[in-house]
């Protein structure tokens, strides 16, 4: 066998070898970024679940609920029931309106527990777009004050 | 080359199995803090309020596994009084390896977390 042949050998073996390896890279950054951005998520909604199910529940107005949901959301996206504007997220690209926030509450008007979960949320992880919504979900129980007659200042 | 393979092998399994053992870890703790505290603010003194607590603690939608599979084998432990705390420990949770088996790691990982939640917490937000 030439010397020239085996350099044809060679290349041909890096061209097929390189095809499995650099797709292996790609799927294993692809797959590791969004299984970290997800535990990302996970905390984020176990933050705001657990701040809602402690917080004053204020419900004078429906402003009021709103209000208090959205305090909710910030909690869950930046750490901060009231950010300020340079407040940086908590996860990459997450923001308010990617937090769903919805109680469960009985015939009273009384909150029962809380459900705080991912909507329409998008991870680049370069190779990939993966796309959470409804997960991860987590319920926490109400042990919050109710006040039925005050509003969020 | 099969030196590399399993470096490689080695490499994507701590990206892919251990990014799913972080989260079933992360998940399974979200559940145990959550379902603590869903029993202990059903606590009241009695074997009735130890009873509405398990049920309670039963129909909590949380799943692990990136959300796919419901939490099985979860035990609800009560303070000796019936009123003043619950624990909730989530012992199956058994994440199996894709890559890491393949380099000696074992086939699963077991994931378990337990919370502990006072039955009249104190709240320090408004």
């Amino acid at each position: 066998m030439t010397r020239t042949n085996q350099r044809g050998h060679a290349l041909l073996e890096l061209a097929v070898s390189a095809a499995v390896m650099v797709s292996c890279l790609a799927g294993t950054v692809q797959f590791g970024y969004t299984f970290y951005v997800y535990n990302e998520l996970v905390s984020a909604v176990g933050n705001g679940g657990r701040y809602a199910a402690l917080r004053t529940y204020r419900a004078a107005a429906p402003r009021d609920i709103e209000k208090g949901k959205a305090a909710i959301r910030n909690m869950a996206v930046y750490g901060d029931a009231r950010p300020g504007p340079n407040t940086p997220s908590q996860v990459v690209n997450l923001r308010p309106e990617n937090v769903e926030v919805e109680w469960v509450v009985d015939e009273s008007g009384k909150p029962a527990a809380v459900n705080v979960s991912i909507v329409n949320y998008t991870v680049d992880a370069v190779f990939g777009l993966f796309r959470f919504s409804g997960r991860p979900a987590v319920e926490y129980p109400f042990v919050g004050r109710f006040a039925p007659s005050e509003s969020e200042p | 080359m099969s030196v590399a393979m399993l470096v490689m092998l080695a490499v994507m399994g701590m990206a892919f199995d251990f990014g799913r053992i972080y989260i079933a870890r992360n998940e399974a703790q979200v559940f145990t803090d959550a379902a603590a505290m869903t029993a202990a603010c059903k606590l009241d003194g009695t074997n009735a309020g130890l009873d509405r607590a398990r049920q309670a603690v039963a129909k909590l939608p949380m799943r692990w596994n990136l959300g796919t599979k419901s939490f099985s084998g979860v035990v609800v432990e009560f303070s000796p009084d019936k009123q003043s705390w619950a624990r909730v420990t989530a012992p199956d949770n058994q994440v199996e390896t894709t890559f890491l088996r393949a380099v000696g790691a074992p086939d699963v990982f077991a994931v378990p977390a337990h919370s502990v939640a006072a039955a009249k917490p104190v709240r320090l937000i408004e």
